[in-house]
């Protein structure tokens, strides 16, 4: 018996966006065959933004289409990528001339299929991509190989473009922001116990009490290394620890902190994770110019949590506060 | 199958395009066990039951079509691998699209050079794939410059010729240890196996002989 709340597993992707639909009718609306989500109200004479990956990590992507946002975002099954199929089928239905900006999540699979439908539309449509790899417990040094994951800072990514593309910026410029928004972050992530396999119930790995997974990603493997469990001040301060170090922050430059829950991590827990954060920046004098907490970027049900700092200029807060309104993120 | 070859039969039209991709289905779709225990020794062992499905769909579209000029023909099927995951039907999609893409009328030799040309080198660029890292480019790479250096008069010769290199090509991934692809997590163990989706390019050329 699975522990995992649903009706058939083939339909689980769908119907749960049916349900996406009937909570925001007003903002969203779902396309089938292929399977995409876009804005109810059509943006017109704008850059299209796009995004998309497979589904498990929700409200990622679909609960970010809307006003200030994406234009549309493209779901793949639980853990997989969308089709090209599907990408193309995207890009055709919000490409209103202005040429389309594809955000990408560094992966394998969605990286081939996004890259497959701009490809095959390079001669009716202007595709570009910016690729998200902001997951530091990928970093390795091999040359030709996956490099790093992209995780929670995708959001800012997203947001950020959004704003820039709504205000009327074209194509090469929303895109060399985009990759900007990359280039200054990072991410780390912590688990505490994994994730449930829809399909068999069972937890993708197993933790002893008393243990977690360091530098997990958002797919239910393990993290870099097993490490015994510590309070919260002291977790904090080693995620955040090498992501200062990785961006170069020195006293008095500004930061924005996604502290992000990946699925079964409780509000409070959040929130003192965000007191810690802010802590451990106030001691190296960073200032936290924006924070945003919450479940954003989840694993199914994985108990645990991502710290992203993302190296801040006024200009990209300006892009941040900018008004957005989608089913996830709405100011 | 009544196959009406335009002029006299030095282009490929869209009819025997059809063909030829409705062969290739099928001799897909009867081996896909074939392709599947290549794959099962080197791979993951999904790419028989992944090819065959896709070339289901495409057959179940080709069907449906006039079939008026090859690019229609190339495009139908390519919409049927788009639609699967893995890696390999996502890059035969990307193949069979940029042929999609080529002129709307009947195919000349050269047009079979520049179509498949671009097609090819659309692949292996979006693959990260070379010639010897023992993928379906060391099948396509000698079959399109077969078809870009012919000096064949007729499709059906090039495409012949063009056929030999592709399945040259594909036996030659029996002494290679794979760069790309889920192969290459097993290095010299799979070193001896054939990669299955060079075997299905070598099949696919091969499938012209006699349309």
């Amino acid at each position: 018996m699975s522990r995992f709340f649903m009706n058939e597993r083939e339909t689980l992707v769908e119907q749960a966006l049916e349900g996406l639909v009937e909570a925001h009718g007003g903002l969203v609306d779902v396309h089938t065959d292929p399977l995409f989500v876009t804005r109810q109200t059509p943006a017109r004479g704008k850059v299209a933004l796009l995004s998309g990956g497979g589904s498990g990590h929700e409200p990622l992507h679909t609960g970010f289409v809307g006003t200030g946002m994406l234009d549309a975002a493209v779901p793949g099954d639980v853990f997989a990528s969308p089709t090209a199929l599907q990408v193309r089928a995207a890009i055709q239905a919000v490409d209103t001339g202005e040429g389309a900006l594809m955000v990408v999540k560094n992966y394998t699979g969605d990286v081939l299929n996004f890259s497959i439908a701009a490809e095959l539309l390079s001669d009716t449509h202007r595709v570009e991509q910016v690729l998200v790899d902001d997951d530091l417990a990928t970093q390795k040094e091999d040359e030709g190989g996956p490099g790093r994951r992209g995780t929670a800072a995708v959001v800012a990514v997203e947001k950020i473009c959004g704003a820039a593309a709504e205000a009327g910026a074209p194509l090469d410029e929303v895109r060399d922001l985009g990759r900007d928004v990359v280039a200054r972050s990072a991410t780390l992530g912590v688990s505490f116990e994994a994730c449930t396999n829809p399909m068999t119930g069972l937890r993708s790995f197993d933790l002893e009490p008393g243990e977690m997974e360091f530098g997990v990603g958002i797919h239910g493997e393990r993290g870099i290394e097993t490490r015994s469990t510590t309070d919260a001040a002291a977790l904090v301060d080693s995620l955040v620890a090498p992501l200062m170090d990785t961006l170069g922050l020195r006293r008095g430059d500004t930061v924005l902190t996604i502290v992000n829950g990946l699925g079964a991590t409780h509000g409070l827990e959040l929130g003192v994770a965000a007191r810690e954060t802010r802590r451990v920046l106030d001691g190296a004098g960073i200032g936290v110019v924006r924070s945003l907490v919450g479940p954003y970027v989840t694993s199914l049900d994985m108990k645990g949590l991502s710290i992203t700092l993302i190296a801040m200029t006024d200009d990209l807060v300006k892009f941040w506060d900018a008004p957005v309104r989608t089913p996830a993120l709405a100011w | 199958m009544d196959m009406t070859i335009d002029g006299n039969g030095a282009a490929l039209s869209g009819a025997a395009a059809k063909g030829w991709l409705l062969t290739f289905a099928d001799r897909v779709v009867a081996g896909a066990d074939e392709l599947t225990e290549l794959d099962r020794e080197a791979g993951d062992g999904d790419f028989g039951w992944n090819i065959s499905s896709a070339l289901k769909r495409g057959r179940e579209g080709l069907v449906g079509i006039e079939g008026e000029h090859p690019a229609e023909v190339f495009q139908t099927v390519s919409d049927a691998f788009l639609a699967s995951g893995g890696t390999s039907g996502p890059l035969f999609g990307l193949w069979f699209g940029r042929l999609g893409a080529g002129p709307s009328a009947s195919w000349g030799v050269s047009d079979l050079g520049a179509a498949f040309g671009t097609a090819t080198g659309a692949v292996q660029r979006l693959g990260k794939a070379e010639v010897g890292h023992k993928t379906m480019v060391d099948a396509m790479a000698p079959a399109s410059e077969a078809l870009t250096g012919s000096s064949a008069d007729t499709w059906s010769e090039a495409v012949s010729e063009a056929a030999r290199a592709a399945r040259a090509g594909a036996d030659s991934t029996g002494g290679m240890i794979a760069r790309r692809g889920r192969a290459s997590y097993l290095g010299e163990r799979a070193q001896d196996v054939l990669d299955p989706g060079a075997v299905a390019v070598a099949w696919f050329f091969a499938s012209a002989e006699g349309v």
